[in-house]
């Protein structure tokens, strides 16, 4: 989940040029990143809040089933916490606890897969648009601009609609989910792309007219090696801070979508769907929506700070 | 060496653009900010009932919705000639009396209806109300330029509807129709405000007062309309019986969490159309009563047994298994909160249920034994299989919550005798799309499918949904008989009852037509799909009904 | 300069041809206007045949957007259902300034679109203003004090008010202040609508009904500007043109508003410049929940309704609006940073 973020990222800091590390022989730019983020007290919470969720969403299916958590028992339904049921029962006596490890999984696999679709989109138009402007420029921009046009969650509303119930039921890691799920990763990367395209291509319109860059095209450098190893890291930054809001924008899109009644349907739960099953109950039983509330909120600050803590410790111009 | 220092451009640009935001922001405001003085004269010495909403009406008038919402709204501003009240008996609006043999007003072949109206009725301008309106109404529907929603019954039931002097109606059916109590004259359109429209246009589907009917017939007449706000009704001083409240206000209020939320602070004092998950929360309340309504809506599972069904379904004890296996009463009990019963059949809690037509009982062990003698038998993984074929349905529903609910604890009855089942959910737009509009349910493309039917001309009984002539096909892109069930001896009794204008003769037919869905299995009540209204203990006098919700709301008072 | 605009203006035409296109596309076939026709049954079948054809649905998808285009009072069509055109079609196309009919209301879509349009702009329009002046305060301060303990407490609240999801914190809201407070005898808040029957529309019952909706969506947008503003301020300040600035001797009064913020809004503007069209759409759940009559209700209820008409208006309107506003960005970005050029 965060493992993503980092690993690629750090990998093109990697790859980025010694010539300007600050730090003299000893620091390699992956370690000062790794110093800079480990002093960025927040994204070390929000790593260890994150490692924390997902080893109870991961864990959690080793001790309960999902069989467990799809089971109804309607005689003890709405009932609040107990031994039995440490988080209580929701509207039809399911397990809240088991549901919120399986619905984490898969709120945690939407927003993940979302932001991979969305950032393959996004870096890539934006990336060629700015760098290479002209004709290029106005045709992916029109595209992104036909896209923004539209405001992303009466897309999401439209495209929910027009792929729902479209795609079948299909097993992944040995667990049966309802297709809905495809549909919404799809859905929520296609509509959410264009902010980060429009980020990557305002500063790569910035970049490319700096002394740097023109030296490496003066010195022959080919395009895609100028974007790749000259640009593309200088525009981290912005990046980084939209993909991780991106994660956690994913996540809350599932919530919404749910909440317009188009999002994962049952039996597979979501902490989206949960949160939405929870909505009219909220002063009569709070169990129902606090935890899954409760990991929502805790996994989109967490990625967050993760976010913010990569952004700081990234930037080769931070110094610290 | 391009940092210039320009200081004041960044200034002015965020102050112009915070200016901008306030210009944009305070614009629309002004307006209204002098609205009200013209808007609400007397604003704060009348009396003001509030009706909370969750859809607002397409149309106030009748001819262009059909809509739920709009419907129970014209016994407020748009009586017709008598409405039905919370016993479901006709309450004479606009007539003076009700037809029947005994008075003459139903002919002997039983084809022609006479109806006389009553002669101090006056539209809210004073004009009165006449038999001419109603053959101008009449008119109106029938008309090819008009888009209207629906003909039923003019079309293709009644031959001609005439005139008799000013007061007398008299409607020939083409051949004796029973549905007529319930279908004829709903509403009636005033001829003096719409006539001059259709003359000077063409149609009327675009006529100011559709959205506008600032001239009506009842206690109340329509003064404004927001729109995704609310309507406002104020007292019609031309009306025969006066009402007791000064205005009703009906606030749209989309969200029924927020509805309900707004019950709760008491700032609506009905609320309507609520969701039973809900009564429980509103009834600690103290301060409203809930009102459960029968309307004639019941939740049942309709079975595909056509041709892109699954195979097991056609066999009648398969049907009869999953009756068997499925705990309506506990569904009943547990998530509808006991508010509701099980339904033997469509027509459960009117004149035409019969007490000894009872629901299938819950009998996990004969449905079992049925699905043994079927032939199918259980696999390795639980799953009942014939020849190769796995015992797996598919489930569809649309997304109302209780019904997704069931959804999940009919998934794990089933799988107690060893049926899987598939959960499937459209939208409603989707759900209960046409076969020619490649609707999934009309398409056949289900198992078990679950909502909840009204017969169309309710109270009345009438329907033709299982007959063979309304089975969807390319011949037949509209049909609505979703189970492609065919019986041409269920056909006919059908068509007798619909004929039959004597009550105990048809109660008697749809003795017979029960007993043969029921011992078909082709419909099983899930559960009554009772209406939920909840009424502000500030209000005296409200008796809802299921038919025409608001019938007395001149009756009405404030505490 | 003028030659840009007037290029761009020209390309916007194929954009909006495209956009469309595709909407039109999709939203045709995201349901059936009549399936239930908002009742909670579907209509008779005869009637459904006699609507079809009135309503022109009858037609091939590419022809009823064409017609929806250019109209089609320049053909016959068939209006008693013989089967035979007979007279000249009614719709002028928006093309031609037709927006339309609404299949629900028979409405005029321009006429729905218009009632909704105040009410949105007055929502969202306050939203925006008091965003960004909070956003810029918590963001140019967390900026100036990284990792102090009130940059690391204003962060923090930031993402908790985004993290949570808005319809959740809106009926919470709601129930706090609305229904509670008026339970406990404080001083309370109204739940729905923008007045109160009783009193009327009053410029103070509409503010009164707006300050829950208003807080509700100020906690999520307020995280997402903050954020960027704070970002950008601070990859300005670590450049080494500020230090420069800085060893000079400059005041940081004049760091921050000369040098600084300027070059920081380039961030802010492409925020702005993206989200002030899109207010026009204003917001479909909080207009929901709070029973606010914007646009975002009016589409939320006619796409339940699969109403291609309005909802095409009301999408090409932003369209429109998201055009000239990336013009205006545009045009912003030069005058902010000289650097950037147009040909």
């Amino acid at each position: 989940m965060t493992g993503f973020v980092t690993d690629s990222k750090t990998q093109s800091v990697l790859q980025f040029p010694a010539e300007d590390a600050q730090g003299g022989a000893v620091l390699t730019p992956g370690r000062l990143a790794w110093r800079r983020f480990r002093r960025h007290r927040m994204a070390v919470a929000g790593t260890l809040i994150m490692a924390a969720l997902l080893l109870y969403v991961i864990g959690g299916s080793f001790v309960w089933s999902e069989s467990y958590a799809n089971r109804t028992e309607t005689g003890n339904r709405l009932a609040a916490p107990t031994l039995e049921h440490p988080f209580g029962t929701d509207a039809v006596g399911r397990d809240v606890l088991a549901r919120t490890v399986y619905g984490g999984q898969i709120s945690l696999l939407i927003g993940v897969s979302a932001v991979l679709v969305s950032l393959t989109f996004g870096v890539l138009v934006g990336a060629l648009s700015g760098y290479y402007g002209g004709i290029i420029d106005s045709v992916l921009m029109r595209f992104t601009e036909a896209m923004f046009s539209i405001p992303s969650l009466f897309l999401l509303i439209v495209m929910s609609k027009f792929f729902g119930g479209r795609v079948p039921s299909f097993d992944v890691f040995g667990r049966t989910l309802s297709g809905s799920v495809i549909v919404i990763v799809g859905v929520i990367g296609l509509t959410s792309w264009m902010y980060l395209a429009r980020l990557v291509r305002a500063n790569f319109l910035s970049l490319k007219q700096r002394d740097f860059v023109l030296a490496a095209e003066c010195l022959g450098v080919r395009n895609r090696d100028v974007i790749v190893r000259h640009i593309l890291p200088n525009s981290l930054a912005p990046i980084i801070v939209a993909a991780t809001l991106g994660v956690a924008g994913a996540i809350l899109s599932e919530a919404y979508v749910s909440f317009l009644g188009l999002g994962v349907q049952p039996p597979t739960a979501s902490w989206g769907n949960m949160l939405e099953n929870a909505y009219n109950y909220l002063e009569s039983a709070p169990w129902l929506w606090f935890f899954p509330g409760l990991f929502t909120v805790l996994t989109v600050l967490s990625i967050n700070f993760i976010g913010d803590g990569l952004r700081d410790a990234l930037d080769p111009r931070t110094l610290r | 060496m391009y940092t210039e220092h320009r200081p004041p451009r960044i200034r002015a640009l965020v102050f112009a653009l915070v200016l901008a935001l306030l210009v944009t922001a305070c614009a629309p405001a002004a307006p209204q900010g002098a609205a009200p003085e013209a808007a609400a004269p007397e604003a704060s010495a009348s009396s003001v009932a509030t009706i909370s909403f969750t859809q607002e009406p397409d149309s106030l008038n009748p001819l262009y919705t059909t809509m739920w919402f709009s419907g129970i709204l014209t016994d407020i501003y748009l009586v017709g000639l008598w409405n039905f009240n919370d016993a479901v008996e006709p309450t004479l609006q606009l007539a003076r009396e009700l037809p029947s043999a005994e008075n003459g007003g139903i002919s002997e072949d039983g084809r022609v209806i006479t109806v006389h109206l009553r002669e101090d009725a006056a539209w809210s301008d004073g004009e009165p109300v006449t038999a001419a309106d109603f053959i101008f109404t009449y008119e109106m529907i029938m008309d090819d330029r008009n888009m209207v929603l629906t003909r039923a019954p003019y079309d293709p039931y009644v031959e001609s509807i005439v005139a008799d002097g000013d007061y007398t109606l008299v409607i020939t059916f083409k051949e004796p129709y029973a549905p007529w109590v319930s279908s004829i004259f709903n509403y009636v359109l005033p001829k003096h405000i719409l006539a001059p429209v259709m003359e000077a246009e063409g149609t009327i589907d675009n006529a100011e007062w559709n959205r506008n009917p600032t001239v009506g017939v009842g206690p109340y007449v329509f003064t404004e309309w927001e729109s995704g706000s609310h309507i406002l009704f104020s007292r019609n001083e031309n009306h025969w019986q006066q009402a007791n409240i000064d205005r009703i206000f009906v606030r749209m209020t989309p969200d029924d969490a927020a509805q309900v939320a707004a019950i709760k602070a008491g700032d609506s004092d009905i609320g309507v159309y609520l969701s039973f998950a809900d009564v429980p929360g509103l009834q600690e309340l103290g301060t409203v009563s809930i009102i459960p309504t029968p309307s004639g809506f019941m939740e049942g599972f309709f079975f595909n047994v056509g041709e892109n069904g699954h195979p097991a379904l056609k066999d009648v004890k398969v049907r009869q298994a999953l009756a068997y296996a499925f705990n309506r009463d506990q569904i009943n009990q547990d998530l509808l909160l006991g508010l509701t019963g099980t339904p033997a059949s469509p027509w459960d809690l009117s004149p035409f249920a019969s007490p000894d037509v009872q629901p299938w009982p819950y009998d996990p062990e004969m449905a079992v034994q049925l699905l043994d003698e079927a032939g199918w038998v259980v696999g390795a993984d639980g799953i009942r299989e014939k020849d190769g074929v796995k015992l797996n349905l598919r489930y569809a529903t649309n997304m109302r919550d209780v019904r997704l609910d069931t959804q999940v604890v009919a998934q794990d009855m089933f799988r107690e005798v060893g049926i899987g089942v598939e959960l499937i959910n459209h939208p409603s737009d989707v759900f209960f799309a046409a076969y020619s509009a490649g609707g999934p349910i009309a398409s056949g493309e289900y198992d078990i499918a679950s909502w909840s039917s009204q017969p169309n001309a309710y109270p009345d009984p009438d329907t033709a949904r299982w007959t063979c002539r309304e089975i969807p096909s390319a011949e037949n892109p509209v049909g609505d008989n979703w189970s492609y069930y065919c019986n041409p001896q269920l056909d006919e009794l059908f068509d007798l009852q619909a004929r039959t204008v004597d009550l105990d003769e048809r109660i008697a037919i749809y003795g017979q037509i029960k007993q043969m869905m029921l011992d078909e299995m082709i419909w099983l009540g899930v559960w009554q799909d009772n209406d939920m209204y909840s009424v502000s203990s500030r209000l005296e006098g409200v008796r809802i009904s299921g038919v025409d919700p608001f019938w007395n709301i001149a009756d009405w008072m404030i505490k | 300069m003028t030659q840009y605009i007037v290029r761009r203006s020209l390309q916007a035409i194929p954009l909006l041809f495209i956009i469309s296109v595709i909407l039109f596309l999709l939203m045709s076939n995201m349901g059936d206007p009549l399936a239930t026709l908002g009742g909670r049954q579907p209509p008779r079948g005869a009637d459904r045949q006699r609507l079809e054809r009135q309503m022109g649905l009858d037609q091939p998808i590419y022809l009823q957007y064409v017609y929806w285009l250019v109209g089609n009072d320049w053909r016959k069509v068939d209006t008693n259902g013989d089967g035979e055109p007979d007279t000249n079609g009614t719709r002028r196309g928006i093309l031609r300034g037709d927006w339309g009919t609404s299949l629900v209301t028979r409405r005029p879509v321009l006429e729905m679109i218009w009632e909704r349009l105040p009410n949105t702009l007055l929502l969202m329009g306050t939203v925006e203003v008091l965003v960004i002046l909070i956003a810029l305060g918590i963001g140019i301060y967390s900026a100036l004090r990284q990792y102090s303990a009130a940059d690391n407490v204003m962060t923090a609240f930031a993402f908790i008010g985004y993290s949570m999801p808005i319809f959740w914190a809106a009926l919470m809201l709601m129930y706090i202040f609305a229904v509670n407070f008026k339970r406990w005898g404080l001083p309370y808040f109204p739940t729905v609508g923008m007045y109160d029957p009783a009193v009327g529309k009053t410029a103070s019952q509409v503010i009164w009904h707006m300050v829950l909706p208003v807080i509700s969506l100020s906690i999520t947008y307020v995280a997402v500007y903050s954020r960027h503003i704070r970002a950008s301020m601070l990859e300005v300040i670590n450049q080494d043109y500020i230090r420069t600035a800085r060893s000079k001797g400059l005041s940081n009064r004049s760091i921050l508003w000369g040098h600084a913020l300027k070059n920081a809004s380039l961030s802010l503007v492409t925020l702005i410049g993206l989200d002030l069209p899109l207010l026009l759409a204003g917001a479909v759940v909080t207009e929901r929940i709070f029973a606010w009559p914007g646009m975002g209700r009016l589409f939320l209820d006619h796409v339940e309704r699969v109403d291609v008409p309005v909802l095409m208006g009301i999408l090409m309107l932003v369209s429109v609006a998201v055009v000239v506003f990336q013009l205006l960005t545009d045009i912003v970005y030069t005058w902010l940073d000289p650097r950037i050029r147009y040909h």
